[in-house]
């Protein structure tokens, strides 16, 4: 009797409304408990920092990929855009443009593209894979031509600052993704586009024929998701202080991996902003803790696939506990 | 009926036979048997049983009661390859050929394993299958290497007949096989059915319209309410005495509107509407507070209707629409919401609900704006909304949080019709508006529109269940092959619709 009630309240726990962001907030506990008993630096103010910067620029790109993905769009062109960004602000700044305008540039840049991305994946109704792959070549190949695959340097203290700063000892890129997570979470739940969001990815047709406008949420994702690439692009060149062509396309992957691990539904329709930063702060966490412990950057790939097939694996279990 | 002989000739013969889902009976003690060399034309209207009869003799469904018997030896069949391998196949509405591949291939497709001594197709065997195939049709003139979907959609069914040939068929079942065709393709289609029967081969065919049955079948089988109604040979019968076996006596009123404030002033006016292959000068009109009907069988275009009005099938367009006197062209469905029309989909399950979000935001979806709370979205106003349909319309569901794709379909619909009755609102079209609801929710429903006409607003119900249209509205039309065939303006009662239907083929053949 006891074994079954057990049962029928794990049950419940694995299915309920949040079960999702539980079970990887779950996760994330457990792992920082494991590497902290594991490593004597782990859970140090230091560290913990430097985690946070990491994760930030992921985090940026995921934040917004994760609307964009659950109405039913996807974007790969992301990081390459990120790439682009940096370079653009580093050559507009070099050309005499004042910081912050070379900035505005790099966004202006993010949306045309991701107008482009959008207009080619609702109103002429292609692909989105192939659109913003073709996208993602074309941008990093723009890239690579106005630097000529050099790195390019950008010395602005003002700029820098969104780097490498820092606010009550909190690292400014990891205050500037918590701002983009709390303002598209509100935007998810408090407002009458997100709700569009979740119609519009769970069935386009039926949203068409009840005369939502599913064309115009989808491409506002796409501009959104585009010009979150340019401003983590922004903020990677002002931590490094250089901005090179191709230092963000190598992360598109971690993004898309943590929008997954997150628990959004490449199908649309279903997923959470909170989710995917709980993923983007297990990813980060899993990297560090593994590099600490002297794990080869190549067994951390391997992990990272096994941590994420698993992951798929208990949501696709919970949804299954769910239809019964 | 018949009694069983000792030495039984019929192909297959069914006696007996009793099936219940959930408790409700759909067919029961029902017989039926075709001999070798039989066309024999199953009809019922919708909800008779003809399907789930036909499914279990194709081995989809088992039965409950009731023996099946082929060619005297009696048979359980448990899966649907069990029928094939005892000869009987299956062709659905829908022509299922793969259009990449060749003739040749595609009647061959059930004999791929047949491999030459190396192990690979046996490229001749097919050609001499495929060939014998065809001849057996009366078509081997269709090109063996010609690729299917570059084949009129006439020679296509030929092709998949063909390939139930090739698996040894020995009955067609076959499910309103014209629906998808031309009426000059329906005659090519006959003639390969004409030579196949000639051969030996026993179809089972299942059709709505009548004068074609009364072309092409030797025997005419009836189930009404799950049971047999009536077996006649069609040169001793006429078109009235199998409606009548269908229908019974005219079925009551399923809810009594009468219109109680008509003015003269049209709401909506289409003249000489024409769309694509889909309609062909369609005119009618619906006044505020009135209930217009149109009746059409699967294919007979009435399926484009509602879309063209709300705008959810832009373009193609030929003729006017004027809605309020003033010009009308919706590109969208905005366009069409925007000018307060309203639009419920046939396609409840998959165009119909938003299958993951709550009852509350079904029910809001379409004026989601409204329900706001200052500049953002109140879930407080959806829940509110959702309290006062669920108590209004009884629908039943554990509460306003409730996601959609749990509720049963007849509570499905009563959300995705409440979600149109609303202010502003002018027109509402309905397809299907009970397609798969059961007799309460289906009360409800015409209560409700019934409710909304009486205020004023205008409904234009679109369906292939004539008893429906008979039953619910002041004034109905019958469509066939995109045209308008027969005008009802005091209504009609169903077998008028049905009798309208059956002579508006007549009138185009």
């Amino acid at each position: 009797m006891a074994t079954t009630q057990q049962k029928s309240r794990l049950v419940e726990l694995l299915t309920g409304p949040a079960s999702g962001v539980l079970i990887l907030l779950a996760f994330y506990i457990a792992l920082l408990v494991f590497f902290t008993f594991l490593t004597p630096f782990f859970m140090t103010t230091r560290n913990l920092t430097s985690i946070a910067s990491n994760v930030a620029f992921i985090g940026l790109m995921a934040a917004a990929g994760t609307p964009l993905i659950v109405a039913g769009g996807l974007d790969l062109s992301v990081a390459a855009v990120a790439g682009l960004s940096g370079v653009l602000i580093a050559l507009l700044n070099a050309a005499g443009w004042p910081i912050w305008l070379a900035v505005g540039g790099a966004m202006g840049m993010g949306a045309i593209v991701g107008l482009a991305n959008g207009l080619l994946a609702t109103k002429f109704k292609l692909n989105p894979l192939i659109v913003t792959l073709a996208t993602m070549s074309i941008v990093g190949g723009l890239a690579l031509i106005l630097t000529g695959g050099l790195t390019k340097p950008v010395m602005q203290p003002s700029f820098n600052w969104i780097g490498q700063g820092r606010v009550f000892g909190i690292p400014v890129p990891a205050l500037l993704m918590l701002a983009v997570y709390v303002a598209l979470a509100l935007l998810m739940k408090m407002t009458h586009f997100g709700r569009y969001v979740y119609a519009v990815g769970g069935n386009p047709e039926a949203s068409r024929l009840i005369g939502l406008p599913v064309n115009r949420v989808q491409i506002t994702l796409y501009i959104v998701s585009a010009m979150s690439g340019a401003l983590a692009g922004a903020m990677l060149a002002a931590m490094l202080g250089a901005a090179a062509p191709a230092a963000a396309s190598p992360h598109l992957l971690t993004v898309i991996a943590a929008i997954i691990l997150g628990g959004t539904s490449l199908a649309g329709g279903r997923g959470s902003i909170w989710g995917t930063l709980i993923a983007v702060l297990i990813l980060g966490t899993l990297n560090n803790g593994l590099t600490l412990n002297n794990v080869s950057s190549f067994w951390q790939d391997v992990t990272r696939g096994v941590v994420l097939i698993l992951a798929v694996g208990v949501d696709q279990l919970r949804l299954h506990l769910q239809a019964r | 009926m018949s009694s069983q002989q000792s030495a039984d000739t019929a192909r297959v013969r069914m006696h007996a036979i009793g099936k219940s889902f959930g408790g409700v009976a759909v067919l029961s003690d029902v017989g039926f048997h075709i001999e070798p060399g039989e066309i024999v034309a199953l009809l019922g209207a919708n909800g008779a049983g003809k399907s789930t009869l036909m499914k279990i003799m194709t081995g989809v469904y088992s039965r409950d009661t009731g023996e099946v018997a082929i060619n005297g030896q009696p048979v359980v069949m448990s899966a649907p390859k069990d029928a094939v391998e005892a000869g009987i196949s299956f062709l659905p509405q829908e022509i299922s050929v793969m259009p990449e591949m060749t003739v040749a291939e595609n009647i061959y497709l059930g004999l791929m394993r047949r491999k030459n001594a190396l192990g690979l197709n046996n490229t001749s065997d097919m050609e001499t299958t495929a060939k014998a195939m065809l001849a057996q049709v009366g078509f081997d003139h269709i090109p063996l290497n010609a690729q299917v979907g570059h084949l009129s959609v006439a020679e296509q069914r030929v092709v998949e007949i063909a390939r139930a040939l090739a698996i040894d068929a020995q009955v067609l079942v076959m499910d309103e096989p014209t629906a998808a065709l031309s009426e000059q393709d329906a005659q090519t289609m006959f003639e390969a059915l004409r030579s196949l029967r000639n051969g030996g081969t026993s179809i089972v065919y299942i059709s709505h319209y009548l004068s074609e049955v009364f072309e092409i079948a030797d025997r005419i089988e009836v189930l009404r309410d799950g049971l047999n109604a009536g077996s006649f040979r069609t040169q001793d019968t006429t078109i009235e005495a199998v409606l009548e076996a269908m229908l019974g006596r005219t079925a009551d009123k399923l809810f009594d509107h009468r219109p109680s404030t008509l003015t003269d002033t049209a709401l909506l006016e289409l003249s000489d509407l024409s769309w694509r292959e889909g309609l062909h000068g369609v005119s009618l009109t619906v006044r505020p507070g009135e209930m217009v009907g149109v009746f059409g069988l699967v294919g007979s275009g009435v399926e484009h209707l509602g879309k063209v009005i709300f705008g959810a099938e832009a373009g193609g367009l030929a003729g006017s629409m004027r809605l309020d006197g003033k010009p009308y062209s919706p590109r969208s469905p905005r366009d069409g919401k925007a000018q307060g029309i309203g639009y419920v989909t046939a396609e409840r399950k998959t165009d119909g609900i938003l299958s993951e979000l709550s009852v509350a935001q079904n029910l809001a979806a379409a004026f989601w704006p409204d329900y706001r709370n200052g500049p953002f979205a109140s879930k407080s106003a959806e829940t509110q909304l959702a309290d006062r349909w669920i108590e209004s319309f009884s629908i039943r569901t554990q509460g306003p949080e409730q996601v959609m794709r749990f509720l049963s379909g007849g509570n499905q619909q009563k959300v995705c019709v409440a979600r149109w009755l609303h202010e502003g609102v002018r027109l509402l079209i309905l397809e299907e508006p009970t397609r798969g609801v059961d007799m309460g929710a289906r009360r409800d429903i015409y209560a409700r529109l019934g409710d909304y006409a009486a205020e004023g607003l205008a409904i234009l119900v679109l369906s292939s269940d004539a008893e429906e249209i008979a039953g619910l509205c002041d004034r109905s039309m019958v469509m066939n092959r995109g045209r308008i065939v027969g005008r009802f303006d005091a209504g009609a009662d169903t077998n008028t619709l049905m009798a309208a239907t059956a002579n508006g083929v007549a009138m185009d053949a």
